[in-house]
């Protein structure tokens, strides 16, 4: 079983409370199962007895998790528990277990294509083309980050190949990534082309000393909590002009309702409406505030329980200033 | 179908109809989070693959009115109800050892007024302590209380065990932060304590239901001081050769009144498995580390008092460094590896007694644990310091416990038993802050004498018919 490599994550956590206030399914459901103490407990049953595998209760756990980077990030030893739930999707996938939605799910992802227009030598692959007027666009769906997140590896791996048999077709050097899920997917896996976060590239490239204006930044749990967190996003912003007002009551908990696992509304839209009332309850003025996010996937997410709230991402964010 | 699946489904549907169907779970994923705590037997049943009990139903209630009910309902069928918080106890006192309800709180988690005229938070219970605590930073102040478990036990967690902070010696207990409570009774009635904790209105109804570990009712709500942020707060780390002479300048420093925060010794021992580790001082001798805070010229006049008093015995100076660094790290103790864990068998064997009785206590506990258990290996520090006395963290560790669950758990017990009972004989008490819960029950009646009556009559009354909690704080089980 795949979850059997991570014997020391699951000896780690099953008995440990110590990251639960962070999880942000935990914190909406209340439920024990929804926390990394929970869910090792119940892989820990499944390490005991693989037929403990086939318990429905056990699966939908697994995809109830929003698999947020905030917990190991948190703990002083980083124990990765959402790479043990990733395995035990695998697991589940590969006993031909999956619940029928998380099928119906994996069918639409691997139903792409990638297209790749323009001469330039940098290619982009995002949602705001605009912003890169010299680049080559490659346009198609998610690069193999969703399938992998939902236990499709072997699906995954071929997406995959895919994105990158267009990418070398590009003969491009470099590719900026809009989406950080797709960043942090892709940032490692490419061969032969350096791969930048959008906001690293328009740090470098865009205008600078504009007029302020006040805006909430919710951050990525991907670009903080995966990839090291970087600056780059914050330095735009305040280089476009915005000034950057803190969200909720801490630095610690992601408020990213459910980016991490990247096709998390489509799995699970009552638990996602969840996620998103929550960061709604903690606004101080839904109707005012503005908020920015790294993430389409965010943005969409947000706006889609709540139609008053103002949420725009980050490319959108420079776009608006760059039009003042 | 049998009559229990009948019976199941018709309770189920009672609590449905007051939660709603969403938070009342029957599934074998909640039901296993909520059959272990973070007591080390349930622990070791579990890894060693045995069935554990579970609840037949884990209910979030939303609201007093609904926790009333639930326990109507559970007063109509006579079944067991186990108010849990964030599960995070070390007593087995939230464990569902005959079944029953377990009613989870967590779901009861506003934060309803914080008054800073008066330097007060009202909340609901079932509110994760980090969360209460970032809420209130927020509004400026702080609660003070920051325990080990801060993120992961509930407020309501704390009340039941009387709980405690790395900074208690300063702020207090729970029992002291405390104002007023909202309780729910066994029988259904939402009753409230008095407004202040300081009055002539008879015995006090507050100070009742902390500790009572959910078997005396629920609590629901809780007025609890606020602080403002400390413009200072400083820390100094001193090396002396043996124990005592670090308890003699500890206690010096309580006695003379000084108002540290926080005073911690460790004897020679966990300075060098635990402070080596954490800290990475490798030297021989006992680690004492105080702190002040509040406005910086009080801080620095206290902390030249204090380290005069730390001069006085044998020494070494570690300077403030080392007690920042304590500091820093108080938390990483208690994430892994840095913790004990399987197959390691461990158990935390705190006790409270006055300066003139906590020596003997700690010896009688370490010569009991070292002539009886020589498997055993124990180790100490004294972490939660008052006007008159001090509290002892004992701990025992097995690093290879009998691999049979049973006769691990009978040598785990046994060692409790003794090294308790000699404690309790040179003035100490059963715990200080884990609480009593189903570990430390059967010892009750050793340490109250004849007054444990007391306590069992007011159970009796309260909870006619055993509903709540049964079987912990060494009151009857279910049936009994």
């Amino acid at each position: 079983m795949h979850i059997e490599q991570y014997l020391d994550v699951i000896h780690a956590c099953r008995f440990c409370f110590m990251c639960r206030h962070l999880d942000p399914v935990g914190n909406v459901t209340f439920r024990e199962s929804d926390t990394p103490r929970g869910r090792a407990l119940i892989l820990d049953r499944v390490r005991m007895d693989r037929e403990c595998l086939k318990n429905p209760d056990f699966i939908e756990t697994m995809y109830r998790s929003a698999l947020s980077g905030a917990n190991r990030y948190h703990c002083v030893s980083h124990y990765d528990e959402t790479s043990l739930v990733l395995a035990a999707r695998r697991d589940i996938v590969e006993a031909g277990l999956a619940p029928a939605r998380v099928n119906t799910l994996a069918a639409t992802l691997r139903n792409v294509t990638f297209v790749v227009k323009g001469k330039g030598n940098v290619l982009y692959f995002g949602e705001f083309p605009d912003l890169y007027p010299n680049c080559t666009i490659i346009t198609g769906g998610d690069p193999g980050k969703a399938l992998e997140v939902l236990g499709f590896v072997e699906d995954s791996q071929k997406i995959f190949a895919r994105f990158k048999s267009a990418v070398d077709r590009s003969q491009c050097k470099t590719l900026i990534v809009g989406e950080p899920s797709a960043y942090d997917f892709l940032k490692d896996k490419l061969t032969g082309i350096k791969v930048i976060h959008c906001s690293e590239y328009l740090l470098s490239v865009k205008v600078k000393n504009r007029p302020t204006r006040k805006a909430v930044f919710l951050e990525s749990d991907f670009l903080r909590n995966y990839c090291g967190n970087p600056s780059w996003p914050r330095q735009l912003l305040a280089q476009s002009g915005y000034e950057l007002v803190a969200f909720g009551t801490n630095n610690e908990e992601s408020y990213a309702v459910g980016e991490e696992a990247v096709v998390f509304d489509e799995l699970n839209p009552e638990l996602c409406e969840k996620l998103c009332r929550r960061v709604y309850d903690l606004t101080d003025d839904i109707k005012k505030d503005l908020f920015i996010t790294p993430s389409q996937y965010v943005k969409r997410t947000l706006a889609k329980y709540n139609s008053q709230i103002q949420v725009i991402t980050l490319e959108e964010a420079v776009a608006q200033r760059e039009d003042h | 179908m049998t009559s229990k699946s009948y019976m199941d489904e018709m309770i189920r549907s009672e609590l449905a109809w007051v939660v709603g169907d969403e938070y009342v779970q029957t599934n074998d994923a909640e039901k296993l989070g909520h059959s272990i705590d973070y007591y080390w037997v349930p622990e070791l049943w579990h890894d060693r693959g045995q069935k554990l009990p579970s609840p037949d139903f884990v209910v979030h209630p939303a609201t007093a009115n609904e926790v009333a009910e639930i326990l109507k309902v559970a007063n109509t069928h006579r079944i067991p109800v186990i108010p849990w918080g964030g599960g995070s106890g070390s007593q087995g006192g939230a464990l569902p050892v005959y079944g029953g309800i377990v009613l989870d709180m967590k779901r009861m988690n506003k934060v309803l007024n914080i008054d800073p005229v008066s330097m007060t938070v009202t909340a609901e219970v079932g509110i994760n302590m980090q969360h209460l605590e970032w809420t209130v930073e927020k509004a400026g102040f702080s609660t003070m209380h920051f325990p080990a478990s801060i993120s992961c036990a509930t407020l309501g967690g704390f009340i039941a065990h009387r709980g405690t902070g790395v900074l208690s010696t300063k702020y207090g207990k729970i029992e002291d932060m405390i104002m007023s409570l909202e309780v729910v009774t066994p029988t259904g009635e939402i009753i409230n304590t008095l407004p202040v904790p300081r009055h002539a209105s008879g015995p006090d109804l507050t100070q009742l239901f902390l500790g009572s570990e959910g078997t005396l009712g629920v609590v629901t709500k809780a007025t609890m001081k606020i602080h403002p942020i400390p413009e200072s707060r400083k820390f100094h780390a001193f090396l002396f050769k043996t124990m005592h002479d670090a308890m003699v300048a500890g206690a010096k420093i309580m006695t003379s009144r000084l108002r540290p925060c926080v005073i911690r010794l460790y004897d020679e021992a966990e300075t060098a498995k635990l402070i080596r580790r954490v800290l990475g001082i490798d030297k021989q001798g006992a680690y004492l580390v105080f702190g002040f805070d509040g406005p910086e010229q009080m801080v620095d006049l206290e902390m030249v008092q204090a380290c005069t008093i730390c001069r006085e015995q044998q020494h070494e100076d570690l300077g403030t460094e080392m007690g920042q660094a304590w500091w820093d790290h108080r938390y990483k103790f208690f994430y892994p590896p840095y913790m004990f864990h399987l197959p390691q068998a461990f158990g935390t064997l705190d006790t409270v007694a006055t300066f003139a009785n906590i020596e003997k206590v700690y010896w009688a506990m370490k010569n009991t644990v070292k002539d009886n258990f020589p498997e055993a290996t124990f180790i100490g520090h004294f972490s939660h310091w008052y006007e008159w006395g001090c509290m002892l963290y004992a701990r025992f560790i097995i690093d290879e416990p009998p691999q049979a669950p049973q006769e691990a758990v009978a040598l785990y017990n046994k060692i409790w038993d003794m090294a308790i009972r000699a404690a309790i004989k040179e003035g100490g008490v059963i715990n200080e802050h884990h609480g009593v819960g189903l570990k430390l029950g059967r010892i009750m009646k050793d340490l109250y004498g004849p007054a444990f009556k007391i306590l069992m009559d007011i159970k009796r009354v309260l909870d006619p018919n055993n509903i709540m909690n049964p079987g912990k704080m060494g009151f009857p089980g279910k049936g009994a």
